[in-house]
């Protein structure tokens, strides 16, 4: 559903005030968060004003994994307590697809692991069933299940193959043949036919004088370099004492490769990172953003923020970086300084908690 | 009436739910007896196969335990069961399929609510596990086979999909551990089928009818002593009549209504001067001692221990108050005791002289005098045919004081959920000739905080915590985000917590340490 365009002023006006305007305009990315209990946020990320703000149908109180379709036209939302998949128009905020995974005698959440073929006619959803019979459950294997986009409000699985239990991501490589699927290891496998094609550690790293890394991305974001990262946390064991260790995952989806690298002794949080156009940088955020420098792999940058904040992106071309998730703002830091620019409370205030917080590039 | 169980408003049912009520509902109005009811609200699910319903009959559990799974068949599954088919079903459960005295025995502490107990020790493997998200006591007040422990990690994964995930799930293999290993270890450890229940469960148990001497003690407040009348209330349960008198001389009334579940679990809800009170005592196997704590339903850290011995029990001494004296000194000393006629002689051992100025029905006031030269130790205390040791000790100095808890939880309040506040006591000791450390009790101290750590005083964490009072109790402040504090942060804090004590001249201190932390959003029965 529209704001009214009356209401949808009053929010621009108000996340305005009080701050210095950017200089310049650009051709501004389009930033899309969620909310509880059901909405959706679409953002203008230089006008640092909601454009849109939807109600999902059936969302049942949390809002999770957004992602959005490859022509940026659709977002696809992890809803109705990680049992549904709601396709939403980000133009006219009509559901256009939707997938309830569970059905009666069966319960299937899902885990924010899924993805859209990169041709957009695709969707593979990471399922956990549980059999729900009369005087017990029965959990059963996980699996990856496709849905047909253009199935309408009634998808149903069009095929599906076993996967690995405790993913919690799934990534399409370019050209749709394979998608990466993070867990304990990173697997890759076969779209078409779920074959595994290709496993790389992670928990069983090969990383020397290292513990088992800590890792959990719930964060699905890739734009806008495609490249995914996220935290890593180990004890270093070189030189006897054991060291906890802030390190950086670092997946180039196009071009395969995976790297680990430590950048400090942990001495922050961070739950979830982006990487820079430049791929000079990743930005990280909790309650600091951090700024870690890609090639010397150190810390370049820790500043406090104003409360907790879960996800983080950056712009298209680098000028700002946008901090949201947990509770109901939206922050845009200068990505040198790491200064606020600008703060955008989301109308009605409600927690924004897990949602992705995605980047929409101008087109 | 409900003894244990927590209400909530009905929900609405589930299709599955609904079509398994639905099979026999039909029955509901008829007799009302334990088994009759679970054939009625629970086998639609739990098919009956010969007098045995799956699950249900494969399972022995706690009134608490009981209570918590029916609250979850009504509030998950929808299953519209009426207050008194609950409280029936759950009394049936719990005297048909409950645990053995010696079986729930280390896991009291659990059920009683103690605030700042320390859990049950078995183990990593099962500390991470399952002691990560709630007390090994819930596992081990349960009782399955491996079959059905099995079934209950399959329970867990589909309710709670998120354990895979969480920190110390994610790490591991969980779901392979929780299906292979967990099993036959649990239904080693906590077997269906136990001597100790097929022992109980054959025997006659005493009522708990009767008139009884009590003594109650308020970590940082009050000790209690008197009297309890127990008589039957003609449906099943008991009342209580309590004439009690706290330790600045003032009676303290009090009753309650309670059900005695399992033979010897006395669940009561009442009130003891005014205020009022749930008890979770549990009958000693004999029928002639019971024990436990009694607290306030809305604050389960606000309470006491209980102790009642039949007044008609052998002859003994039950509690000596105060707990110590210290050489010359004087004063007056009540001795709560069984056994005793009204005009009885007392001693209070080598050192100290004493004459009774009142004996009334368990309760003795002697008038004491501790010789200048009495020498630290642990006293025999007899009063006519009574007699008891360690109750009471006389001591020249306090050599030391202890802050109990050692370790403390407070948690912030706000909104649906009242603040935890945490009780410290200073509990001093002296060391006798031999250089053991003999008990004196609770003394009075005068209370501080301090931050724990350098971090702690960097964050400010005595500012926002809260505050300590006078009695030693910290009372924390309100919950969420605090837009003065850093990254606007909750109050938690990490607190010392001292107690300096007078003895004459000197000065002695204690320390505790005190974590404030986030509310608990789940209150359950058993944590």
């Amino acid at each position: 559903m529209h704001m009214t365009k009356l209401r949808a002023l009053a929010f621009a006006l108000s996340a305005v005030a009080g701050l210095a305007v950017a200089a310049t305009v650009r051709a501004g990315d389009l930033l899309v968060t969620g909310a509880k209990p059901d909405r959706l946020y679409v953002i203008d990320a230089e006008k640092r004003a909601v454009k849109s703000e939807f109600r999902i149908p059936g969302a049942n109180g949390i809002v999770g994994a957004i992602i959005p379709s490859p022509d940026g036209k659709v977002a696809y939302v992890v809803v109705n307590k990680m049992e549904s998949i709601s396709g939403i128009d980000l133009k006219t905020g009509k559901e256009v697809f939707r997938a309830d995974l569970s059905k009666p005698g069966e319960r299937v959440k899902n885990f924010f692991a899924l993805d859209v073929t990169s041709d957009g006619k695709e969707l593979i959803v990471y399922e956990l069933p549980t059999l729900l019979k009369p005087s017990e459950y029965q959990v059963e294997d996980p699996r990856f299940a496709v849905f047909k986009t253009n199935a309408g409000l009634h998808a149903k699985v069009s095929r599906s193959f076993p996967a690995p239990r405790r993913l919690h991501m799934i990534l399409m490589r370019p050209g749709g043949k394979t998608f990466y699927a993070i867990g304990f290891d990173l697997y890759e496998y076969e779209t078409a036919t779920g074959k595994l094609v290709g496993t790389h550690g992670i928990q069983k790293w090969q990383l020397p004088a290292h513990s088992q890394p800590d890792l959990l991305a719930f964060w699905p974001v890739t734009e806008p370099t495609g490249v995914f990262t996220s935290p890593v946390i180990s004890e270093a064991t070189a030189g006897g004492a054991a060291a906890l260790k802030t390190g950086m995952m670092v997946l180039d989806v196009r071009a395969g490769t995976l790297e680990f690298n430590d950048f400090e002794d942990t001495s922050a949080l961070i739950f979830s990172t982006v990487l820079s156009p430049d791929r000079k940088f990743a930005y990280g955020v909790y309650s600091t953003l951090t700024k870690v420098d890609m090639a010397s792999h150190t810390l370049a940058k820790r500043v406090p923020v104003d409360h907790t904040f879960y996800s983080i992106n950056v712009a298209t071309d680098g000028h700002e970086v946008y901090i949201a998730g947990a509770m109901c703002d939206v922050g845009f830091y200068d990505p040198t300084s790491l200064e606020r620019r600008a703060n955008l409370k989301l109308p009605g205030c409600g927690d924004q908690s897990l949602a992705s917080l995605r980047v929409i590039p101008a087109r | 009436m409900s003894i244990g169980a927590p209400r909530l408003p009905w929900m609405s049912a589930s299709l599955l739910a609904l079509l398994c009520f639905a099979a026999n509902a039909v029955q509901a109005a008829e007799a009302p007896d334990g088994q009759a009811l679970v054939r009625t609200y629970c086998s639609g699910c739990h098919l009956e196969h010969d007098g045995v319903f799956e699950r249900i009959s494969s399972i022995r559990k706690t009134p608490e335990g009981w209570t918590m799974t029916l609250f979850r068949m009504h509030n998950v599954h929808g299953l519209a069961l009426p207050e008194e088919a609950s409280d029936a079903i759950t009394r049936y459960l719990a005297d048909t399929q409950g645990l053995a005295p010696s079986e729930t025995a280390p896991s009291r502490f659990a059920l009683e609510r103690r605030p700042n107990a320390k859990d049950l020790d078995l183990g990593p493997d099962l500390a991470q596990m399952c002691g990560r998200c709630h007390s090994l006591a819930r596992v081990a007040l349960q009782r399955r086979d491996a079959d059905d422990w099995l079934k209950h990690m399959h329970f867990h994964v589909g309710q709670f999909p998120s354990l895979e995930y969480q920190a110390s799930g994610r790490d591991r293999p969980w779901w392979d551990i929780a299906t292979k290993e967990l099993p036959p270890k649990l239904g080693a450890l906590f077997p269906l089928h136990t001597q100790a229940w097929s022992d109980w469960n054959g025997r006659t148990h005493r009522e708990p009818t009767g008139h009884w001497v009590v003594v109650g003690h308020e970590p940082g407040g009050r000790d209690l002593v008197g009297t309890a009348d127990i008589a039957s209330d003609g449906k099943g349960g008991y009342t209580a009549r309590y004439r009690l008198r706290d330790t600045a001389g003032r009676d303290v009334a009090g009753d309650s209504h309670a059900l005695l579940y399992t033979g010897y679990e006395w669940r009561g809800r009442g009130a003891l001067g005014g205020v009022a009170s749930r008890e979770v005592f549990a009958l000693s196997e004999d029928g002639v001692r019971m024990s436990g704590r009694w607290f306030d339903p809305e604050h389960s850290e606000d309470g006491g221990d209980w102790t009642a011995v039949r007044a008609d029990a052998p002859a003994q001494v039950v509690a000596v108050l105060p707990r110590a004296m210290k050489a010359g000194a004087s004063g007056t000393v009540t001795i709560v005791a069984t056994g005793v006629g009204p005009a009885s002689s007392v001693s209070l051992g080598t050192g100290v002289t004493a004459k009774v100025v009142l004996a009334d029905d368990g309760v003795i006031q002697a008038v004491a005098e501790v010789a200048a030269d009495a020498t630290t130790g642990t006293r025999t205390v007899s009063v006519g045919p009574a007699a008891g040791t360690g109750a009471f000790a006389v001591y020249r100095k306090i050599d030391q004081v202890d802050v109990q808890p050692s370790y403390a939880i407070a948690r912030v309040g706000g909104g649906k959920v009242p603040p935890v506040t945490a009780q410290f006591e200073a509990l001093a000791s002296a060391r006798d000739a031999a250089g053991v450390l003999v008990p004196l009790g609770p003394v009075p101290a005068e209370w501080s905080t301090a931050p724990f750590d350098a971090e702690a005083a960097r964050t400010h964490d005595e500012k926002f915590g809260g505050s300590l009072d006078a009695a030693g109790r910290y009372h924390p402040a309100g919950a969420g985000p605090n837009p003065v504090r850093e990254f606007s942060g909750n109050n938690t804090a990490n607190l010392k917590v001292h107690a300096r004590v007078a003895d004459g001249a000197s000065r002695l201190d204690g320390e505790s340490h005190l974590i404030v932390t986030v509310q608990r959003w789940i209150t359950t029965p058993i944590y």
